[in-house]
């Protein structure tokens, strides 16, 4: 009865959609990419390379909004990176996105030795405050008071609005689906698809700094596949904003879920309780597959 | 006053000259039909007009000024539209989001789908289009879709039309509606160009001809002002003095088994009724023609046979599994384009077994010798080659696989006058060697010509079943010439009543 109660609580509510955060932000900058047409596997890596430079600007300026910029616009240069590689050289993409993840798990183990001595965490720092005025407000305030998780529900709104009302959504999403008929139409395909990129990393950027932000440091393999459960996501979701949110709802009741187990000290082994959200993702995904369907021209070069 | 001048263009793809030197001019309100076998560079030359290509030399002069084009942008912006023969349109969108992809209306990138919607609209009512411009293009079929083309290019106010085979996948109700959507577009002074094999519709629409052969022009004439005959423009297409005579038709009267029943099927697709109380019986020796319009449940007929489709009710006899198929859409289900010829027919072997390179290059050859398609090299990949030799090809390989029945879709879809000639002797060849042969087509000419027995589906039932005697005497009379061109059009418009479901079912 405790655990169901630990359950059904406000807690485990605001449990839900604090760790909703970094896997809305993977999983819809990767849509975006996806979008126009980019397989972007990368998302792990982004988050991992913000969640790091975030806090290590954090730790060496204190100042959190400048190292929140720093740790952008270093995700927006690897993103252009990975586009010219993708999109203007059409490299796998798949590869490319394997390449930059084992790049950027081995830069920042590196950085992470070479700045902090340490083989496995930074110091510890302040990371983004809650909203006071927003804790105010009778029962949502009590549940949502983070403003990254905050923008990330504003997010699902604004995705959806870019991509179905707005030209550039409209132009994004013919990249992804018919790059000929939209070139044939005067749309500047690549252009489109380097946007879309640029917005994914973006957005993982975010992902990452929550992580790191909410830990109050970086330790390394903190990302722990969060990324790949956003793809999942993602797919789920079927490359639309509003279901994606929910797939993301989803795996993150697994993942408080699993602390609530934890914490209730039953005797189920810590380790299955972990593989949960996991073994969850593979379910699922064996029971969407087939019935969702990608972009038309997702992960083709053009 | 010239629309359209072209001066001299050239364009190479490595060896290949696609286009060499050509020299031509289009009037502006003409209505100009471009001729030609497969592969004479027709295609090239509105690639290069609409800024996908650009030549290697050469002048494109449009209203009278020169111009240099590098991307389609740049044709747009001088009102030329283009309806390529594979529709560029996005399956998962709607009309409406298709139309106005790359011109939207928008204030601060918000597109006002409300005035979008009007415009659109508007133009729906004014030339008749009947779309639902909130349907997805998926849910269309091909001639909405080819509708949906059009509506993109009166959206953008395209004063020069350009339509690359526009004909060839619509049937006769539907060319009928087209070809009145087109006196439209004349009647308000735009230009239109016109790619096609089908002579009958030149005759019909155009105000002049240009034949391009080899990637040069080898004959030009205005079709009405100057006098232009059926048998002078198929001889200056073919270079032949006799052309396409139509192979002798005769069937040898021994009755055969029957190797295909079909009675009562029913089957639903997404819940929707596909095909209902489908009769049909096949024999060997015979060849069965199934005509409609297109959607009305032909391709699930051809699932049901393969078996790709099992969800059905009602009896499907078949007493042989060998079954060869020339698909629908050749590029999707007939063959694999970045194989060789030789590598499309190993596919198809019944065993696993080594094959050698030079066994592969063997099968090349022989089919390029003995189905006349020509290769530049034995080890080419059939995406080099042009539509009709790719269909040549996978006929030959149907035909090679010697089977009992054989399933004919739409065999001469874009293939030129000769290639078609000769796919037409092949099929009525093998129907002599006792195959069972069913050939779905939309082509009411080739039908009435090849069919033993002809049946009209509408709504996934056959509604009406000629025979030969009937079909005979329709088309001996119906013959086309210059003495009784109103003849034809008795049996033509008898079946296309039935097509469309306007005749009474008896």
């Amino acid at each position: 009865m405790d655990l169901i109660s630990s359950i059904l609580s406000i807690t485990f509510l605001t449990q839900v959609f604090r760790m909703m955060t970094p896997y809305y932000f993977g999983a819809n900058g990767a849509n975006f990419s996806e979008r126009g047409g980019v397989i972007n596997i990368s998302i792990e890596g982004f988050m991992n390379l913000s969640a790091f430079s975030f806090a290590m600007f954090g730790i060496i300026s204190g100042n959190i909004f400048f190292s929140l910029l720093i740790a952008i616009t270093i995700n927006l240069i690897f993103s252009i990176l990975f586009s010219w590689f993708t999109v203007k050289l059409k490299i796998n993409q798949i590869i490319a996105g394997v390449g930059f993840n084992l790049f950027i798990a081995g830069l920042t183990k590196f950085l992470l030795m070479l700045i902090f001595g340490s083989s496995s965490n930074t110091h510890r720092f302040e990371g983004i405050s809650d909203i006071d005025i927003f804790k105010k407000i009778p029962i949502i305030g009590g549940i949502v008071s983070d403003p990254l998780t905050l923008f990330c529900i504003l997010l699902v709104f604004v995705s959806n609005f870019i991509l179905y009302k707005t030209r550039f959504g409209l132009r994004l999403r013919s990249a992804g689906e018919n790059p000929e008929a939209a070139d044939t139409l005067g749309v500047r395909v690549r252009q489109y698809k380097f946007y879309g990129i640029m917005l994914s990393g973006i957005l993982s950027a975010l992902g990452g700094i929550w992580l790191a932000s909410n830990q109050n440091s970086y330790s390394e393999g903190m990302i722990a596949g969060r990324g790949y459960i956003a793809l999942a996501a993602m797919i789920i979701g079927k490359w639309k904003p509003v279901n994606i949110f929910f797939a993301c709802l989803m795996f993150s009741a697994f993942e408080a879920l699993e602390i609530t187990l934890q914490i209730s000290g039953t005797n189920i082994p810590t380790q299955l309780i972990q593989m949960l959200p996991y073994l969850i993702t593979i379910l699922v995904l064996i029971g969407f597959i087939g019935k969702t369907r990608p972009p038309a021209a997702d992960g083709e070069a053009y | 006053m010239k629309a359209i001048e072209f001066n001299e263009i050239t364009k190479s793809f490595g060896d290949f000259y696609a286009n060499s030197g050509i020299t031509f001019s289009i009037n502006k309100n003409d209505v100009h039909c471009i001729l030609g076998e497969n592969g004479a560079g027709k295609t090239t030359l509105m690639n290069i007009l609409y800024g996908i290509h650009k030549p290697d030399s050469g002048k494109l002069l449009i209203n009278g000024s020169e111009v240099h084009f590098n991307s389609p942008l740049d044709a747009i912006s001088h009102k030329i539209g283009m309806v390529h023969q594979h529709f560029m349109l996005i399956e998962d969108f709607s009309v409406l989001e298709n139309v106005i992809l790359g011109n939207e209306i928008s204030e601060f990138d918000v597109i006002d789908f409300k005035k979008s919607r009007e415009i659109i609209n508007a133009l729906i009512k004014k030339y008749r289009l009947n779309l639902n411009i909130e349907c997805k293009i998926s849910d269309l079929n091909i001639s909405q879709q080819q509708k949906v083309e059009i509506l993109k290019l009166l959206y953008r106010n395209s004063d020069i039309l350009i339509f690359d085979e526009p004909t060839s996948v619509l049937s006769p109700v539907e060319i009928h509606e087209f070809f009145k959507i087109v006196d439209e577009f004349k009647s308000e002074g735009k230009t239109v160009i016109f790619i096609t094999h089908k002579l009958k519709e030149v005759m019909e629409i155009s105000d002049k001809v240009t034949v391009l052969s080899r990637g040069k022009v080898t004959f030009e004439k205005r079709t009405k002002d100057e006098g232009l005959d059926l048998s002078e423009l198929s001889r200056a297409i073919t270079g032949k003095e006799e052309t396409h005579s139509d192979p002798e038709n005769i069937k040898n009267d021994t009755e055969g088994e029957v190797v295909l029943t079909m009675k009562d099927i029913c089957l639903f697709k997404d819940k929707l009724p596909k095909l209902k109380d489908f009769e049909i019986r096949l024999s060997r020796g015979e060849i069965y023609g199934v005509c409609g319009v297109e959607g009305n449940g032909q391709n699930e007929i051809a699932d049901l046979i393969m078996g790709f489709e099992n969800n059905y009710s009602g009896e499907l006899i078949r007493l042989t599994k060998k079954v060869s198929i020339i698909p629908e859409d050749r590029n999707k289900k007939g063959m694999i384009k970045e194989y060789s010829i030789g590598e499309n027919f190993v596919l198809k072997f019944k065993r696993n077994r080594y094959v050698s390179d030079n066994q592969v290059r063997k099968i090349s050859e022989d089919v390029s010798q003995n189905f006349d398609v020509r290769l530049s090299s034995v080890d080419s990949d059939l995406d080099s080659l042009s539509g009709g030799n790719q269909q040549k090809v996978i006929f030959a390989r149907e035909l090679t696989a010697d089977n009992d029945i054989i399933i004919l879709m739409h065999p001469t879809r874009g293939v030129d006058i000769n290639a078609s000639g000769f796919i037409h002797k092949k099929i009525l060849e093998e129907r002599n060697k006792m195959k069972a042969i069913l050939l779905i087509s939309s082509d009411l000419d080739e039908l009435i010509k090849l069919s033993d027995r002809l049946g009209v589906i509408y709504n996934g039932k056959i509604v009406k079943e000629f025979d030969k005697s009937e079909l005979n005497r329709n088309y001996a009379e119906g013959q086309f010439s210059e003495k009784n061109p109103k003849n034809k059009f008795d049996i033509y418009e008898k079946i296309g009543m039935y097509m469309i479901g306007l005749a009474d079912e008896e």
